[in-house]
């Protein structure tokens, strides 16, 4: 089944992270991060608590404009652009804590993922001309097909507050992916998750990238990190301490380091 | 289905009422409506607070009575003027406030709704000041004159009706998602690519037009208007019918307009102490039902309907 549209992409280099810093009142959250992340990819961000994962999320996604240093997306430098002006170029996101919306179905929060792509406004609203009634049916197909991708097609009319936990993450990637991104930032999406739904998770994101959309994750969970991702970043106190692939990664001693001590044996 | 239902509800009503006093209440509930409807969308669907729609209420008020009082202009050359009046007006407040939330939204709103209280109360040259603003003419199509009973009654609901219908459009539509997803997550509508700040500035223009229509309406039929109409208080009185009827309700604000218009009207019986007994209700309602009219209505339609109400398990398949 093809939900996405397929075009599969040359590797070429989607984003540039360029000697990021940025700091909140003397505490140096990013110190001249770079990398970068081909398309077509898994790349995932790992890196203790307070390492700077989620600030680098929010400078990425727009939500923060960094200090120094340049987001250069498709070629362009993008850091300061405001966020829904990212999501309509092709960078979405999901958050640590599941921001559903919550009193909304689960067909609507999808939909409401698809705001980029129509264009219907206030006049249009209460006109409601047949573009607009045109552009709703085929807005309601499309969240239909991304719904049965994440596995809650059954589920669309229920109110999305009302799933369990699990279910809302699925679904807040499904809401993410109906802005047709190229680039898909994903914090955190395995915490909370059971190793069920956490294997669930990684075939979705393999999926995923089967439609040729590129992938950024922060995460905690190293047996989903370790599995999918095909380049690993390791943040340390604000600065890159390693890179490389997840076999490269487990056996750097750095890192070891870093992430627990030197207590070598928890070590995936 | 529903608006036509509506439709025939109005038309019976109009048709078999013939107590002038009835007529004029249920206009005044019309115009109470129109009023609740615009800061629903405002503050049920957007959850942006405004404790100073009155300003906008008066404002097409003042707007239509000034051109045609003074100036002598026609009422439906006026009623435009005063509707693009109170969208220009909406539109330059609300560009700065818009960048509020929360308490400050409300405070900024509320000083905003003072300012225009003042402007009409002070202004007396234009607004009559504390006198008043009088000799608005009455409404005529043609020879016929829609003044007052039953043509101002058709005239009130089919604005409603159609007030109604474009509002259930919107909630119904891309907007209308939009606008509950910033009221339930900011970060997240944000994230799905919706411009909140301007979306916010459109919905709050649009509710501030329906307070200027209402105003329009509110100025044709009194023909005399007053600061006092569009004071601080009025404002507080159009934010209860929002809470009262149901947040995030269309129906439920005209169920607020109704109650919040009909119920000092009943509680003269006690005097002294009505606003004692009004105050009691509006707490009342508060505390068993939070959620407003509607909501609990409905409520308790559900329950009755089916006792063991479970909620669905996604898990279970």
């Amino acid at each position: 089944m093809s939900v996405l549209d397929e075009k599969p992409l040359p590797l070429q280099t989607l984003l540039r992270v360029d000697s990021v810093s940025m700091s909140f009142g003397g505490i140096q959250a990013l110190n001249e991060v770079s990398f970068d992340v081909k398309a077509g990819t898994i790349h995932s961000v790992i890196g203790p608590n307070g390492a700077g994962k989620t600030t680098l999320f929010n400078v990425i996604t727009g939500a923060y404009v960094p200090d120094r240093g340049r987001i250069l997306y498709e070629e362009q430098e993008v850091q300061g652009r405001k966020v829904h002006e990212l999501v309509r170029q092709g960078i979405a996101r999901t958050f640590q804590n599941v921001e559903l919306f919550g009193s909304m179905s689960v067909l609507e929060n999808i939909l409401v993922g698809r705001h980029v792509r129509t264009r219907c406004g206030f006049l249009g609203a209460m006109g409601r001309w047949s573009w607009v009634k045109k552009e709703e049916v085929e807005a309601k197909r499309r969240a239909l097909e991304l719904l049965e991708f994440v596995g809650l097609v059954d589920f669309a009319h229920h109110r999305s507050e009302d799933l369990p936990f699990g279910w809302q993450r699925f679904l807040e990637i499904g809401r993410a992916l109906g802005a047709d991104p190229r680039l898909l930032l994903l914090d955190e999406p395995a915490s909370g998750l059971n190793a069920v739904e956490t294997q669930r998770l990684g075939d979705l994101l393999e999926r995923i990238r089967g439609q040729g959309i590129t992938l950024l994750l922060v995460e905690h969970d190293m047996s989903l990190t370790m599995g999918i991702s095909d380049l690993i970043v390791v943040l340390h106190q604000g600065r890159k301490l390693a890179e490389g692939t997840p076999k490269e990664i487990q056996s750097n001693d750095e890192v070891i380091a870093a992430y627990l001590g030197s207590d070598r044996e928890s070590f995936p | 289905m529903k608006q036509i239902l509506f439709a025939v509800a109005v038309l019976t009503m109009g048709l078999t009422i013939s107590q002038s006093y009835h007529l004029q209440l249920l206009t005044f509930i019309g115009i109470h409506t129109i009023l609740a409807l615009g800061l629903n969308m405002l503050m049920g669907y957007a959850g942006q607070i405004s404790l100073g729609h009155a300003a906008f209420y008066g404002l097409g008020a003042y707007a239509t009575g000034i051109l045609t009082a003074h100036w002598g202009w026609s009422p439906w050359a006026a009623l435009p003027v005063a509707l693009a009046g109170t969208f220009v007006v909406a539109f330059l407040v609300a560009l700065p406030m818009l960048k509020l939330s929360g308490y400050y939204l409300g405070m900024g709103t509320l000083g905003f709704g003072m300012i225009a209280f003042i402007v009409f109360r002070e202004w007396s040259s234009l607004t009559g000041g504390d006198s008043g603003l009088v000799g608005i003419p009455s409404l005529t199509v043609g020879t016929f004159s829609v003044s007052s009973g039953k043509p101002y009654f058709f005239l009130v609901w089919g604005c409603v009706l159609l007030a109604f219908i474009a509002c259930e459009r919107l909630v119904d539509s891309r907007v209308g998602r939009a606008l509950r997803a910033i009221h339930d997550s900011e970060k997240a509508a944000a994230a799905m690519g919706i411009d909140t700040s301007r979306l916010k500035i459109w919905v709050f223009v649009f509710s501030a037009v329906l307070a200027g229509l209402a105003g329009f309406l509110y100025a044709h039929l009194v023909t005399f208007i007053s600061p006092n109409s569009f004071g601080f208080l009025v404002s507080i009185r159009i934010v209860t019918m929002v809470v009262i009827g149901g947040m995030a309700s269309i129906w439920g604000s005209l169920l607020g307009a109704a109650v919040l218009t009909i119920l000092p009207d009943w509680l003269h019986v006690f005097t002294d102490y009505e606003m004692v007994v009004y105050g009691l209700i509006l707490m009342a309602i508060m505390i068993f039902v939070p959620q407003g009219l509607t909501r609990g209505i409905l409520d308790t339609y559900e329950r009755s309907r089916r006792k063991a109400f479970t909620t669905p398990d996604p898990s279970q398949s």
